[in-house]
């Protein structure tokens, strides 16, 4: 029981975007208005050597590790 | 350097070790077009730790410096180089309050060199990358190699990606026992992810990432006494991120959320939220919240003053904080300026507090003690 | 364990895939079509397509906060400069929601051909445009030879051959 709560919000959201994957709310955004997206702020890169810190720190004090991005993973457990 | 098994404590430094496997892909992952122009940066990092009853935890120095710099258009070519160093103390088995068992941190001082190069050819409507990293400490060698491709639909509004990477982990631990034999351990991990990016307006986009991890190997801490993991670990990751820009104000927020689930029994929920101010004169603040609540491993030991049980029994058991259950809340604050026309300087600091009350679902050993950390960060860039 | 009921899995897998393909549909203006005629503002009066007929014309598609778009625009100086007297003429078609970025872009990089302000996306969405910048070689009988997406420094000689070519091309 305790587990199934506990997956909710994950598996909702998975959903969630996974429909939003496809069908993006009102039209589709032209390629000449993407001037805001075009920013760097609006990207999911960010700043890769704050990124690398805090992840390294995060995953070595803390179980859960990865996500982001592709890969990552591993085991800050030592 | 010999050292009693007893005495030698290990510390943040070889436990970084983690992250060196998520280098080869956290700089390069959606870039949908070739980049125009590289990029030179440097970055200090200094990571301070404290809990109350020991003096002296451990503190990180840490300094990086990275290239980005792009080939005729269709390539880039990415390379970074870490050095770091820890000192201080860490508790070696248990973080109780117990003044006996106090005397059990000892003063250490590591050093760890680690670099990464990732090479990514760029097509009309998506890229590939290849990368690798490696890190070394005196205990510790750890080898990375990814692999990893991006799609976008031809309007460049959804991209997804596909990724996977290899680890190679070799552990020679500092003790006395280890070193007469001879003995040195393995781990090696694979890791896939899945992922799609969707721009929904003019001003949101949103990410999925999906990602698979299992490692085979030495997964013990061999510096903790009486720690004995599985020779396995197998992780899952669902991931989504939320970036939303704010016309009125020019301000851009990102919204996250992992949830995390492997088999030691662990599962962990992560917030982040940050907003990006833009303000006059081309400086930014950035303010930001983490919250993560994590539940214990199933061969967490709350206590280990009942050390003849753990001695007659052979099952798997740890002591570690690190796989208890608890909450954890970052609060952080960045500042970045452009001083010139291709110059970018950053400061940053973020307060890290861990408590075992603030595990979102309970079941948090009271008998830990707070544990307390800070970060601070310089960096400098160039655009070349 | 996140575990997953199968059906519903592909059944939204399948479902946003289908949504991905509507999404995606656009109207790609094939070489040999006749190039849509525009009418608008400009910097200097209005800029119409079918006034430039019997000229080889090059329509480019930019946009100010677009980094490529800076980059073409050296080329396209250096190209209207060299071919004006052989009846190539320019016209960079701004995009920018606000016409007052677009000024400013141009007080620093100043055009030496024809330019024009869109801010609807009534123009593009005639072209198809799918990316910036793209540009449209129009022939002299108003047709389109070829159309280029994005802009980097490898692309200019072929650039340049296509026009030279348009240009030499018996009407």
């Amino acid at each position: 029981m305790k587990k199934n709560v506990l997956l909710k919000p994950g598996y909702a959201l998975l959903l969630l975007m996974l429909a939003l994957s496809g069908c993006s709310i009102g039209p589709a955004v032209q390629p000449w208005e993407k001037e805001t997206l075009a920013r760097p702020e609006m990207t999911f890169e960010g700043d890769p050597l704050d990124n690398k810190y805090t992840e390294h720190i995060y995953s070595s004090k803390e179980a859960a590790s990865g996500g982001a991005g592709v890969g990552g993973g591993g085991c800050g457990c030592n | 350097m010999k050292s009693l098994p007893t005495k030698k404590t290990h510390a943040l430094g070889a436990a970084l070790f983690a992250a060196a496997m998520a280098l080869p892909f956290s700089n390069t992952a959606f870039a949908e077009a070739a980049p125009e122009r590289g990029i030179v940066a440097f970055k200090y990092l200094n990571y301070q730790e404290n809990q109350p009853v020991y003096e002296d935890r451990i503190g990180v120095n840490a300094v990086t410096v990275s290239a980005m710099v792009p080939i005729a258009g269709k390539w880039s070519i990415s390379t970074s180089y870490t050095y770091d160093s820890v000192t201080g103390a860490s508790p070696e088995m248990y973080s109780t309050s117990n003044p006996e068992m106090v005397s059990g941190a000892s003063k250490i001082r590591e050093y760890r060199n680690a670099g990464d190069l990732s090479v990514t050819r760029y097509f009309s409507q998506g890229s590939l990358t290849a990368g690798t990293s490696y890190s070394e400490e005196n205990d510790y060698i750890s080898r990375g190699y990814s692999l990893q491709g991006s799609l976008s639909t031809e309007d460049k509004n959804t991209t997804f990606t596909l990724g996977g990477s290899y680890t190679a982990d070799s552990i020679a631990a500092n003790i006395e026992e280890w070193e007469l034999a001879g003995r040195t351990e393995d781990k090696r991990t694979v890791a896939g992810a899945i992922g799609v990016t969707q721009i929904l307006t003019k001003r949101d986009i949103v990410q999925l990432n999906v990602g698979y991890s299992r490692g085979s190997g030495y997964f013990t801490d061999p510096y903790k006494p009486f720690d004995y993991r599985p020779d396995w670990r197998e992780s899952k990751t669902v991931m989504t991120r939320w970036n939303h820009h704010f016309d009125g104000v020019d301000g851009t927020s990102h919204l996250s959320y992992r949830f995390y689930t492997d088999s030691f029994g662990i599962r962990a929920h992560t917030f982040g939220l940050e907003y990006l101010q833009s303000l006059p004169n081309d400086w930014t603040v950035t303010p930001s919240v983490r919250f993560s609540s994590q539940t214990a491993a199933d061969f967490y030991r709350p206590s280990p003053l009942v050390l003849p049980d753990y001695i007659t029994n052979p099952g798997f058991r740890s002591f570690d904080q690190r796989l208890s259950a608890f909450g954890a809340l970052t609060l952080g604050v960045k500042v970045s300026k452009r001083i010139a026309k291709d110059w970018l300087v950053d400061l940053k600091y973020e307060s890290y507090k861990q408590r075992a009350e603030w595990c979102m679902t309970g079941g948090g050993d009271a008998g830990l003690k707070p544990f307390n950390a800070s970060f601070f960060q310089f960096g400098l860039s160039r655009e070349i | 364990m996140v575990i997953f009921p199968k059906k519903t899995l592909k059944t939204l897998l399948f479902s946003s895939l289908l949504c991905l393909s509507c999404n995606a549909t656009s109207y790609a203006l094939e070489a040999g079509s006749k190039a849509p005629d525009f009418s608008l503002p400009g910097v200097q009066g209005t800029v119409e397509l079918s006034s430039t007929a019997g000229s080889v014309v090059y329509v480019d598609f930019w946009a100010s906060w677009c980094g490529p778009c800076k980059q073409s625009f050296g080329w396209m100086n250096a190209m209207q400069d060299k071919y004006r007297a052989q009846g190539l003429k320019i016209i960079g078609i701004n995009l920018d929601s606000k016409t007052e970025d677009a000024k400013k872009f141009l007080a620093q990089t100043p055009a030496h051909f024809a330019v024009a302000f869109e801010s609807k996306g009534v123009t593009p969405k005639n072209y198809g445009v799918k990316g910036m910048p793209t540009s449209f070689l129009v022939g002299r009988d108003g047709k389109v030879i070829f159309q280029h997406l994005g802009f980097k420094e490898a692309d200019r000689e072929k650039l340049e051959k296509e026009i030279k070519a348009a240009l030499e091309a018996k009407k």
